[in-house]
């Protein structure tokens, strides 16, 4: 996962990049425009200025020829020159490179040059001036050196600017995520969000509180669900028990009725457990239980001495190893209810004549049975997913043992090993 | 023995009372809160089925008055909630029992049996047929005044038996009696029959007429003629 700010920075450092790089014959177009502008206009100046300077001298032709020889001599960047005979008379403006006339190395050099026609004395000479202008390829340099200077400058800067900024515009939305983080439904407490003047963050505040607020509403609402549905269902469940009973006792029963009464009385034992179930699972996702310290070793042996005679109904050998004594934090009743689910799901998974281990010691509470097969851990603790043929369980055995864990905050898990 | 049926569901209230009205029981009915407290105030009854979540009154109310004018009646609690604080706070306000819905009307019927047991015979609470003598505060059982040894299961078995005479019970019934709320997570009901067994064993053995008979192969019945 990459942050936020990478996402905007990077498209945003492009999109700089192809600016500044489009910037740069742009910007060589403009400066050599405006180059060959002023220079136009400065040669354009020095013709007439020459011209007329040389005119207000009022010189005769013999000294003018004089004058045009030295000037021609001194002054290497223009020249005086009679009109060829096909000349055109038309100025010209045109770039030459070359090396200077002056200098002995070998440096070519860009000239903006002007051909014109002045008039000393009445007489047409073709006036030749050169200035140097600065090479293309040296503008383009200096301007792309420029432009590199400051695309370094834009990035470095986008990047300190953003990592400064991002912490404390930011601020608030961390906020929010961290309290969305500590956020429980089962807490049923809403969320203040700590006000920030930021319109998007205020905004975002406000829709996650309403959206808090209708969550935990709705949670409510379907706790609260299963809840009066498990208490509406006991009063028609206990009309049918009670009329069965009545049922029994009627004298022209014959023993094949009697018989699906009975199946019925079964039948409907089971879901009026499985309507208390729910009603436990429940209240144990309500935190309806409080805790306190309760000798573990204890509730243990009562739990072992009660169905003693189911361990020996069906021919089991139990092998316990108990520690005494055994201090935890729990709710009794839940803990009643974790030890029996747990002894009697292993009775009832065990075959005849097979075994059961049961071992407490201070942090461990382990429970074996002889088994074949091994079954499926993520369903386990599953609501009504069975693994076994027979059908009287109520399907939540396991999954309130898993609840009760978690509210107790124990942790439960499951093996299959080959002793 | 006058009995008062406080219980909004009409349904449940008349089959209280048809199962207990064979026993020589004789039961009134209140439906709503206000019916209940007019009757608990007039009459005087051996036991009141209290069911506290009345659409009209919370029923423990009804209990608070029962003991602020110091009524003996003998009351059994019965709810749709299986909350131990209703439960801890029903049995501080004197209520004898706490039943939780879906009950067994045999379960109801041995509990009022006991009840009025308890509450007119308070120092020598002993039950005779025949033969047979059970003295229920010192839980011992004599036959032709020979103690025999029950255990506990199978004492308890008994006074069931005794508290339902000339009813029906079935061994699912009686397998939720003795295991509670887990019995019907056993794969088998066998054993009921296994007590059943040694209680009738017992009391043969000691010479004790056979009231307890078997019924539709599968149930049980106490007979008293």
């Amino acid at each position: 996962m990459k942050p936020l700010l990478n996402k905007t920075t990077k498209p945003f450092i492009i999109y700089v990049l192809i600016i500044l790089v489009i910037s740069v014959p742009i910007y060589y177009l403009v400066v050599d425009a405006i180059w060959k502008h002023e220079l136009d206009e400065h040669n354009e100046i020095v013709a007439k200025k020459t011209a007329f300077q040389i005119n207000s001298l009022k010189l005769s032709d013999q000294k003018l020829l004089e004058t045009i020889k030295l000037w021609n001599e001194v002054q290497p960047t223009t020249n005086i020159q009679n009109v060829e005979k096909n000349d055109n008379f038309k100025d010209s403006i045109f770039i030459i490179e070359k090396p200077h006339d002056f200098l002995h190395f070998e440096e070519i050099d860009r000239f903006r040059c002007l051909s014109k026609i002045i008039y000393l004395n009445k007489k047409p000479y073709r006036f030749n001036i050169e200035t140097n202008i600065e090479e293309s390829q040296e503008t383009i340099f200096f301007i792309s050196l420029t432009t590199v200077i400051l695309f370094i400058l834009i990035v470095g800067g986008l990047l300190i600017l953003n990592s400064r900024l991002s912490k404390s515009v930011w601020k608030p939305f961390r906020e929010t995520l961290d309290k969305l983080k500590t956020f429980s439904l089962n807490n049923e407490t809403k969320i203040e969000f700590s006000p920030t003047d930021v319109a998007e963050f205020d905004e975002l505040n406000q829709s996650l509180g309403k959206l808090i607020e209708h969550n935990i509403s709705v949670y409510k609402t379907q706790k609260e669900f299963t809840e009066n549905a498990s208490h509406e269902l006991q009063t028609p469940l206990a009309i049918l028990k009670n009329k069965l009973d009545i049922l029994l006792q009627n004298e022209d029963l014959t023993e094949k009725q009697y018989h699906i009464a009975e199946e019925m009385n079964r039948a409907l034992s089971r879901s009026s457990r499985i309507n208390k179930n729910l009603l436990l699972l429940a209240k144990i996702e309500n935190n309806q239980f409080d805790n306190s310290e309760i000798n573990f070793d204890e509730l243990l042996n009562q739990s072992m001495e009660i169905l003693q005679e189911h361990f020996e109904q069906k021919n089991i050998s139990v092998h316990s190893e108990i520690s005494s004594p055994v201090k935890v934090s729990g709710n009794i009743g839940l803990t009643e209810v974790l030890i029996n689910n747990l002894i009697l799901n292993a009775i009832r998974h065990t075959p005849a004549n097979g075994s059961i281990g049961i071992k407490l010691s201070q942090s461990i509470f382990e429970i074996s049975n002889s088994g074949t097969e091994k079954l499926n851990p993520d369903l386990l603790f599953k609501r009504f997913s069975r693994f076994s043929k027979d059908n009287n369980g109520s399907g939540l055995g396991l999954a309130i043992v898993k609840e009760i864990c978690k509210s107790q905050n124990w942790t439960i898990d499951y093996q299959f090993g080959n002793n | 023995m006058k009995i008062l049926i406080i219980e909004d569901e009409t349904e449940l209230a008349k089959s209280v009372a048809e199962y207990l009205s064979e026993e020589n029981y004789l039961c009134e009915f209140a439906f709503t809160f206000y019916e209940a407290m007019y009757k608990i105030e007039t009459f005087q009854y051996d036991c009141i089925i209290l069911d506290i979540m009345l659409p009209d009154g919370n029923g423990l109310k009804i209990l608070e008055e029962l003991k602020k004018q110091n009524k003996q009646d003998g009351v059994i609690i019965v709810s749709a909630k299986n909350a131990l604080e209703d439960k801890i706070k029903g049995l501080q306000l004197g209520a004898d029992d706490y039943l939780t819905k879906p009950f067994h009307l045999s379960e109801l019927m041995a509990r009022i049996y006991s009840i009025i047991r308890r509450k007119q015979f308070n120092n020598s609470n002993i039950i005779s047929q025949n033969e047979l003598q059970i003295d229920l505060l010192a839980k011992t059982v004599s036959v032709n005044n020979e103690i025999i040894a029950l255990t506990k299961k199978e004492f308890d078995l008994l006074i069931y038996f005794i508290g339902n005479k000339n009813k029906v019970i079935s061994k699912s019934t009686l397998a939720e009696h003795l295991s509670g709320d887990f019995a019907d997570m056993l794969d088998n009901h066998d054993f009921v029959y296994a007590h059943v067994k040694n209680l009738k064993k017992k009391l043969n053995d000691a010479g004790c007429d056979r009231y307890l008979k078997t019924v539709y192969g599968t149930g049980y019945k106490w007979e008293n003629s």
